[in-house]
């Protein structure tokens, strides 16, 4: 790594209180700030802000409709590039999540330009135009602004076919939960901020976090998905929550099933985790049982809010099977977690029964 | 900020008040993995610091313990000393802490230059090796020798100084030297890394010692 890049970017995550979707509101106060907003509705508007959505989408015609969604957060590793590719690979899932084509995408920048040398900003523009290409979508334009803190992400439009659009509120009863990357990215870099993670953790954490959900949702659309969402600052559990109520279904979530990024059990158990899992704990813990006996540090990590993380599905126990492995043919450390049942409506059950 | 204070040989107090997490948790982590340190006290703000703490506790085996103070939190980490042999540890050393610290901290010496006073360059330079052989012939084992600023040269490969700073380290004398120093003078990779200290542990050294003796 060239010396610059190390120099410039090691201010980069130095002030930063909540790094990722880390540093998202918490559902709890979401709830209360979106309460008694005045509300237009319309049939063509087929997402609403009750069920916690990751994107708007609106019919245009019986063939098209659009996908509206914006995502951005203050950095959450010290290297420009690396942070510009996260924070757009992580706007961009979005669109993924409800089962779209991302097309047009526009920079959403705040930066203290005093602060950095201008190299600094223009390493995080590019890394975000890198994805965005990569997406296949267009970066049209953006706008930016100086503030205190960093803040870099992307408003990004995409389209769907209307009667092709993957709601987290389709899931149907005996539907296996299908999760496409590991979780625990939100451990992981306090680790990393830490200085504690290995060389070999840390590559797997950046490949993470920087992969693009286009070719699971690619994957995905080959299989009747009931149910689709993206695992972001809600955190596992939380996310699951979401999908289950929406749906009028409760969940088994299987700990031990859940792929996790290397290390970060360790660092959970150590005490190294973010304010934002406190904050999932105190919104989603009472929709939570635990079944038996599951580890603190474990249950940390289901709180754990997660940054770029990865698409889960609602698909039938008949096709689980094959989806997931044809998603870890492609490289995904991808794995069915759990499963959705009638009755107590949103309840996340969690257990790490081995004899399921 | 964060201060250090040493309250007795295996007891630390940190205030950990206004750092960005993981900083607390990792600073507390660091004095536990030093295994003489028997207790940590640090001072924290908000929950979560605490709730990490308990874990970090949790995963050393350690007790936790946790008090509000004022709108902060008082938390107290100790090594379990619930079997036997343990106890007989603890017990040596609280008699350590009691009896030793008179007797044997004994004195230090703090170099922060290269000279010996102030005056002709050579000549003060001539100075302190004479000091330093002359306290070496006579006798004096200070606990330990602290070098900082200019005074981290007198370990450098060509200093005329080393060989008796060696014969110290020889005869169990401390020779160190500060960190931020070495590489401010550009000696990094030229003193062994084992003799390399930070601030801190020059305060702690200083504090602790009968008497500091800087010519």
């Amino acid at each position: 790594m060239n010396d610059h890049r190390q120099t410039a970017s090691k201010l980069l995550t130095a002030n930063v209180k909540a790094g990722g979707c880390a540093a998202k509101i918490s559902s709890a106060e979401l709830h209360q700030i979106l309460t008694n907003l005045p509300v237009t509705t319309s049939p063509n508007l087929l997402t609403g802000m009750e069920n916690f959505e990751d994107a708007a989408v609106y019919k245009i015609s019986e063939e098209l409709a659009i996908i509206q969604t914006i995502d951005f957060f203050p950095p959450v590793v010290d290297d420009p590039f690396l942070y510009g590719m996260i924070a757009a690979a992580n706007a961009l899932s979005d669109v993924y999540a409800m089962g779209g084509t991302p097309i047009l995408a526009l920079n959403v920048l705040c930066f203290p330009t005093c602060d950095f040398p201008i190299d600094v900003v223009r390493e995080i523009v590019r890394g975000g135009a890198t994805q965005v290409q990569a997406s296949g979508a267009i970066l049209a334009g953006g706008h930016s602004i100086q503030s205190q803190e960093p803040i870099y992400g992307l408003s990004v439009t995409g389209t769907v076919h209307p009667s092709r659009v993957l709601t987290n509120s389709g899931a149907k009863a005996d539907d296996r939960i299908v999760l496409c990357k590991p979780i625990g990215t939100g451990v992981a870099l306090l680790g990393m901020k830490a200085n504690l993670l290995s060389q070999s953790a840390d590559t797997e954490l950046l490949k993470s976090l920087t992969t693009l959900n286009n070719t699971a949702l690619a994957i995905g659309s080959k299989y009747r998905l009931n149910a689709a969402t993206d695992v972001t600052g809600f955190g596992l559990i939380g996310h699951i929550h979401e999908m289950a109520k929406g749906s009028h279904l409760s969940a088994e979530l299987w700990s031990d099933h859940v792929p996790l990024l290397p290390e970060v059990l360790a660092l959970a158990e150590q005490g190294f985790v973010p304010a934002g899992a406190y904050g999932n704990r105190k919104s989603y813990e009472q929709f939570s049982t635990y079944i038996n006996d599951v580890d603190l540090a474990i249950t940390d990590l289901l709180f754990d809010p997660q940054t770029s993380g990865g698409l889960l599905f609602a698909i039938s126990s008949e096709e689980s099977e094959q989806l997931v492995k044809e998603l870890v043919t492609a490289g995904m450390q991808a794995a069915c977690i759990g499963k959705f049942k009638v009755g107590g409506v949103g309840n996340v059950e969690v257990s790490n029964d081995e004899r399921r | 900020m964060s201060a250090d204070s040493k309250v007795n040989a295996t007891e630390r107090k940190i205030d950990l008040r206004g750092l960005i997490c993981p900083e607390p948790v990792l600073r507390t982590k660091k004095l536990l993995d030093d295994a003489t340190v028997e207790k940590v006290e640090a001072l924290v703000d908000g929950e979560i610091n605490v709730n990490n703490l308990d874990r970090l506790a949790r995963s050393l085996k350690m007790q936790f313990a946790s008090a509000p103070q004022d709108d902060n939190f008082v938390v107290t980490i100790e090594r379990k000393n619930s079997d036997v042999k343990n106890h007989a540890h603890v017990q040596t050393s609280t008699l350590k802490d009691k009896t030793a610290p008179q007797e044997k901290v004994g004195n230090v010496v703090f170099l922060g230059k290269d000279k010996f006073g102030e005056g002709d360059s050579e000549f003060s330079t001539t100075l302190i090796n004479l000091f330093l052989q002359t306290m070496f012939e006579s006798g004096q084992r200070p606990r330990a020798i602290l070098m900082a600023n200019t005074g981290v040269r007198l370990m450098a490969p060509e200093s005329t100084a080393l060989k008796v700073l060696n014969d110290f380290k020889d005869a169990g004398c401390e020779v160190l030297v500060c960190g931020l120093c070495v590489e401010f003078y550009g000696l990094k990779g030229k003193i062994p890394v084992a003799q390399i200290i930070n601030m801190f542990a020059i305060c702690e050294y200083m504090f602790a010692a009968d008497k500091v003796i800087s010519p």
